[in-house]
């Protein structure tokens, strides 16, 4: 039997449990509204890509990315966690396909199509709502989208596979991932205060590791949203490039990390 | 099964984008408030009026009418161009630019376009004045920038427009008089507030329905087949 074949097969599977219908066409339907509803054209004070930016930021904001961290984590803690607590997994190890490319075919399903659906949908409507946007700034939407992603979703997803892998569990895994989610948002707050606090840029660029959206936002704005950091802080572009490198380096490692427990540790 | 399944799947997401793009159609535009502006337009002369920021979501109407034949433009420029523009004028102009408003950024940058050597313009003075509003002044600049503008109809005595700018853009409207003649000039202006501009949605989420549905029948059929059998 070809390899491509069982992987299709396992991948098939997953989009079925991941994406019943029609949990899938509610999300591509909220993604699509979302992108009307949620984006806001800052009118003053900014222009050109920093205007780019804060209109993608909106749509990477709050509401519409709760609904898509929601997906993620449903996807590879709970979707994950009841093939390994439901016995499913053992029937997908007797495939004759690696243990690494069974991984790949969850990930893709639960990880691949969510983050194509996002950013496939908004993108197209950010392109029927603000065409020269697009048009004129691709490089600012795609680092702002690049950005954004990274952390909290990516790295969640990471984490929460580990943490999945090794609880063996979805239901607590998934408990673990928004409490992750939710502490991030608080700690992102109190990072702005406590640079401002230390007049130390310190802080800041430890989170930039983790979070590089926030270096991002400082080069744009010079934290302006936050309205703290602006004399403490404002880095260069290429340095924004360097702190999101390392957030993606944080992100595949953990997933690398999640590979090799699931090759060579995982006992199921 | 499986390809028909995957189509069929295709289909419903597509025709979820589709009906989310029909409800963002569906939402009517709100008119939270208008303005108008009354005035005589001298012969072969031009009038310049900022309407002000507008994006793809806070657009506008504009009705303009007139006592004879009059052209008509609405011209848009983006935050940055006005900025790069305001530095021109202020290194061609200096100390005059300074003096007066943001009003005369456009009408300016057509008199420079037009008259190049002049270095500072003096509105005191009748003769300059009537220079910077001259329709000739109009074409050349219009010549130079015909990027900005959004729309420009053939000369009538009654307008009516609904603009929604694919980008964050200053406006200003333009009636010139190119008759003998002055004319009176209505403008009216009504603010609209939309979830997503309807032309630019509706053909999209038409499209996408009904491939949504053609994608999808096979499946949806499939399905109910075989939940009736079993």
């Amino acid at each position: 039997m070809a390899k491509g074949r069982p992987f299709l097969e396992i991948f098939t599977y997953a989009l079925d449990e991941d994406y019943r219908f029609p949990l899938l066409e509610i999300f591509a339907f909220l993604f699509a509204l979302g992108t009307f509803v949620f984006a806001d054209f800052a009118l003053y004070g900014q222009t050109g890509e920093a205007q780019a930016y804060s209109l993608v930021s909106t749509l990477c904001g709050f509401p519409l990315l709760f609904i898509f961290v929601i997906l993620i984590l449903k996807n590879v803690a709970y979707g994950l966690g009841s093939d390994l607590d439901t016995g499913v997994m053992q029937t997908l190890f007797s495939y004759p396909l690696k243990r690494r490319h069974i991984l790949t075919a969850k990930l893709l399903s639960g990880l691949g199509i969510a983050l194509l659906l996002l950013l496939g949908i908004q993108i197209f409507g950010l392109f029927l709502l603000a065409p020269d946007v697009i048009l004129k700034y691709p490089g600012t939407v795609f680092l702002t989208y690049a950005a954004n992603l990274c952390s909290p979703a990516l790295l969640l997803a990471g984490l929460m596979l580990l943490l999945t892998l090794r609880l063996k569990r979805g239901g607590l895994a998934l408990a673990m991932g928004f409490v992750l989610f939710f502490g991030g948002l608080v700690i992102s707050g109190l990072v702005s205060f406590i640079a401002y606090g230390a007049g130390s840029t310190l802080v800041l660029k430890i989170w930039a590791v983790i979070n590089p959206n926030s270096a991002l936002q400082a080069y744009y704005y010079h934290m302006g949203a936050a309205g703290f950091a602006s004399e403490t802080w404002g880095p260069s572009f290429s340095e924004v490039l360097l702190y999101l490198g390392a957030g993606y380096l944080i992100v595949a490692a953990i997933f690398v990390a999640g590979y090799i427990y699931f090759q060579r540790r995982l006992e199921i | 099964m499986r390809w028909i399944t995957l189509v069929g799947r295709i289909g419903t997401v597509i025709l979820a984008i589709g009906l989310a793009l029909l409800v963002a159609w569906l939402i009517p535009s709100g008119s939270s408030s208008w303005s108008g502006v009354s005035q005589p337009v001298e012969p072969e002369q031009y009038m310049i009026s900022e309407l002000g920021v507008y994006s793809p979501q806070t657009a506008f109407r504009i009705s303009v009418e007139s006592s004879d034949n009059v052209r008509v433009y609405l011209v848009g420029v983006s935050p940055d161009e006005l900025n790069d523009w305001i530095a021109l004028l202020r290194e061609t102009y200096p100390n005059f630019f300074e003096t007066v408003s943001n009003f005369y950024t456009v009408p300016l940058i057509f008199f420079h376009e037009a008259y190049p050597e002049q270095t500072s313009p003096y509105l005191g003075d009748p003769q300059t004045e009537s220079r910077i509003w001259d329709v000739a002044v109009l074409d050349k600049g219009l010549q130079t920038h015909p990027e900005i503008i959004l729309w420009g109809p053939p000369p009538s005595s009654s307008f009516s427009h609904e603009l929604f700018p694919a980008d964050v853009l200053h406006i200003w409207v333009i009636v010139a008089n190119p008759s003998d003649g002055t004319v009176a000039v209505d403008t009216k202006v009504w603010d609209l507030t939309t979830l997503a501009p309807k032309e630019r949605v509706i053909r999209p989420a038409i499209l996408f329905i009904s491939i949504g549905i053609a994608l999808a029948i096979p499946w949806l059929i499939l399905r109910k087949l075989k939940k009736g059998t079993f």
